[in-house]
């Protein structure tokens, strides 16, 4: 009796079958050959010492939205459910960000914020400064537009890279201005 | 001794302080700010006093709230840690004034080092070779400078005398570049630090940071502890720390440490310190400045030489006298490594991590200290620098110590925040770091992390927990495992979580995943 898992990982899915048969799991990631697996957690219930074919390593697992998060050997992935319905991050920071959302390039607390709603806005215009662990980081506006919503204040804890800090209109620009950029 | 101190820190720092204290039977007296309420240092500490919110010009720089905090709990001295009030000679004097020890330099001693012209003209008066340069510039007498600039050669840097931070530094290439320089350094010098005073001096390149430990009684002694190598660097902050440096021979280090016991000696200095000097290809090294305070690379120092530095610094504050040793100097035992453990991310640009750590198993075994403010469970606040831990080993020489602290490195883990580790065991196998080939500019322009490899195995490692811990949630897989090895994991696991979440539900990680 197999059960099939989909995780995504820094976009890539993977599968992940895993096949109990009395006390023996068998693992089989993509189209790999199938491993022997042993995996215990003594009552912490995120840390893992695995076995895979007799070779330790341990791994703690946590859970974040519908997915996980997993530290092995001092690196920590994102592993998010492929058919789970979690939520995708999108792009962060800069000019690939979806037109009329700003969001933050980390997690901090916002010292300053520059803009209203209402307020018009030029490409690389400072819009918050965040920072974190010392250090100051500029939110610049990636696109010229008029500022539509401000989702932190002066003083507010940013969560997480990715989260959203401002939204706008962009402006209607003459696609053909500047068709490469800089 | 005191019988009672507060200490003016967090972390690592007051954990480290404690512990000495703790050993001499001195009472500690701990200050919080909101966010460090569950912290370590508060639990460990014998008397615990909040001092603010989170910001730390709202806490811990509050000189008269944390002065209070001492009064009120009968501290009989402070001792400030690195950072925050440690090198601020108001401070020192404001605890002077209520008549609390200022476990540190005298504020006059602090003057004289801190403004770099006058620690300049202080130094080369005492004998201490100090980098050439020009002390008395006037930003708008281009003619004065110009001349002093040919004479001190290019390339060459302006600096502000009230600097810090790298703050009012301008590297000039050639001599057309040197006006802009000038105005630009010191427009910023003014705007930073309210002083616009400038002066020019040598840029040495490539360079060593070679830094001398000392401590200094009331009594006049200064005895020395050799030095220190710190060249690896980033945006000048110090990353790996090492004891002794292979640069530096007996003959060097003698030169070394009589340097940095003349500065301290024509300071008037009291406490530990450390006298930085950049030191060039041919052993020739330079006075950079004086750290008047503990160093938060100091146990590299401690082991060594077999010393505790804070017990040192307590006692020289409380007006003991350094016992004699004579003029031999003490030789360095063995080999010592350090690596700072960050909250930072080494594959996404070193971009800071902090959060809820939910698992820390700390490197043991022969040879290894782990300093640290971390446990199970702590929420780093983002209010303070990235540094986790200091991750320190020692051995007989410096390459089995380069094993050592790549196996303790891997002993590590830190599951919830991205730290560092990975990048320290690049460095580690990196030919110049193996060779001692460094100077302060080469992690910046010599070393790139690698990119994670495609075929990294802790993905596959990663996959087949994530699957696990899946079915653990879940409930998948229950009724072939009820009388299986498996069996015990998966429902021990799941009443430990369930416990959990009835006890603090809507927190983070499992608990917030259970039954959602």
């Amino acid at each position: 009796m197999a059960t099939r898992h989909r995780f995504l990982i820094d976009g890539h899915e993977h599968s992940v079958a895993v096949e109990r048969d009395g006390g023996a799991v068998t693992v089989q990631i993509d189209d790999e050959d199938p491993v022997a697996v042993d995996a215990t957690n003594s009552g912490l219930p995120g840390l893992f010492s695995v076995l895979v074919d007799g070779e330790p390593s341990t791994a703690y697992v946590s859970r974040r939205g519908a997915g996980f998060e997993v530290t092995v050997a001092g690196r920590r992935f994102t592993v998010d459910s492929a058919t789970g319905g979690s939520k995708r991050r999108g792009p962060v920071g800069g000019l690939e960000e979806t037109p009329g959302k700003v969001t933050a390039p980390l997690g901090g607390v916002v010292i300053e914020v520059h803009v209203a709603p209402g307020d018009t806005i030029e490409v690389g215009q400072p819009l918050m400064v965040i920072e974190a662990m010392k250090m100051q980081n500029e939110v610049q506006a990636p696109l010229a537009g008029t500022i539509t919503a401000v989702h932190y204040s002066k003083g507010d804890r940013v969560d997480a890279k990715g989260d959203l800090l401002v939204e706008y209109d962009p402006a209607e620009t003459a696609d053909e201005d500047d068709p490469a950029g800089d | 001794m005191f019988k009672r101190i507060l200490i003016a820190n967090r972390g690592e720092i007051a954990l480290r302080v404690q512990r000495t204290c703790r050993e001499l039977g001195v009472e500690t007296v701990a200050v919080y700010s909101d966010p460090d309420r569950n912290a370590l240092h508060v639990r460990n500490a014998d008397a615990a006093v909040r001092i603010g919110p989170g910001l730390a010009t709202e806490s811990y720089l509050v000189m008269e709230t944390i002065i209070e905090a001492a009064k009120q709990t009968g501290a009989e001295a402070i001792h400030p840690g690195y950072g925050f009030l440690s090198e601020n000679a108001a401070f020192a004097t404001a605890c002077e004034e209520v008549g609390i020890v200022f476990i540190g330099p005298s504020a006059d001693a602090m003057h004289a080092l801190g403004d770099k012209v006058s620690a300049r003209e202080l130094l080369e008066r005492a004998g201490v070779p100090i980098v050439p340069g020009a002390n008395d510039i006037d930003a708008n007498d281009i003619a004065t400078a110009s001349c002093e600039a040919e004479r001190i050669g290019f390339p060459l840097l302006v600096k502000a005398s009230a600097g810090g931070g790298g703050r009012g530094i301008r590297l000039v290439e050639s001599a057309g570049e040197l006006e802009e320089a000038m105005r630009a350094s010191s427009s910023e010098a003014q705007t930073s630090f309210a002083d616009g005073t400038i002066f020019l001096e040598r840029y040495i390149e490539p360079a060593r940071h070679i830094e001398v430990q000392l401590i200094a009684d009331n009594h006049g002694n200064v005895r020395t502890y050799g030095e220190r190598e710190c060249s690896v660097q980033r945006r000048h902050q110090k990353l790996v720390e090492e004891a002794p440096s292979v640069a530096v021979t007996p003959k060097i280090r003698a030169r070394l440490s009589q340097a940095a016991a003349a500065a301290a000696t024509s300071a008037g200095y009291r406490n530990a310190g450390t006298v930085e000097f950049l030191m060039d290809s041919d052993g020739n090294f330079y006075f950079l400045e004086m750290n008047a305070r503990l160093q938060v690379e100091h146990p590299v120092t401690e082991f060594v030489y077999g010393i505790d530095l804070v017990a040192q610094q307590l006692a020289v504050a409380a007006g003991e006298a350094l016992p004699d040793a004579g003029d031999e100097l003490p030789e360095p035992h063995g080999w010592s490594i350090e690596c700072r453990i960050n909250g930072e991310d080494p594959y996404d640009n070193f971009v800071p991590s902090f959060g809820l750590v939910e698992y820390v198993q700390p490197p043991l075994g022969p040879g290894t200290r782990f300093d640290s403010m971390l446990f199970d469970g702590l929420d780093v606040p983002v209010f303070y620098d990235s540094l986790l831990g200091k991750l320190i080993v020692w051995a007989e020489t410096r390459p089995d110590a380069v094993a050592r602290m790549r196996r303790a490195l891997n002993d590590l883990v830190i599951a919830g925040v991205q730290t560092n580790i990975p990048f320290h065991l690049e460095l580690l196998k990196h030919e110049d770091f193996i060779a001692g080939a460094i100077s302060t500019s080469w992690l910046e322009s010599e070393f790139t992390m690698p990119a994670v490899a495609e075929d990294d195995p802790r993905e596959r490692e990663a996959l087949i927990a994530a699957a696990l811990a899946a079915e653990l949630v879940r409930g998948n897989g229950d009724a072939s495992v009820a009388s299986g090895p498996v069996s015990g994991w998966q429902r021990g696991a799941r009443a430990s979580a369930v416990h959990l979440r009835t006890r603090n539900g809507g927190l983070r990680g499992w608990q917030r995943g259970i039954g959602s």
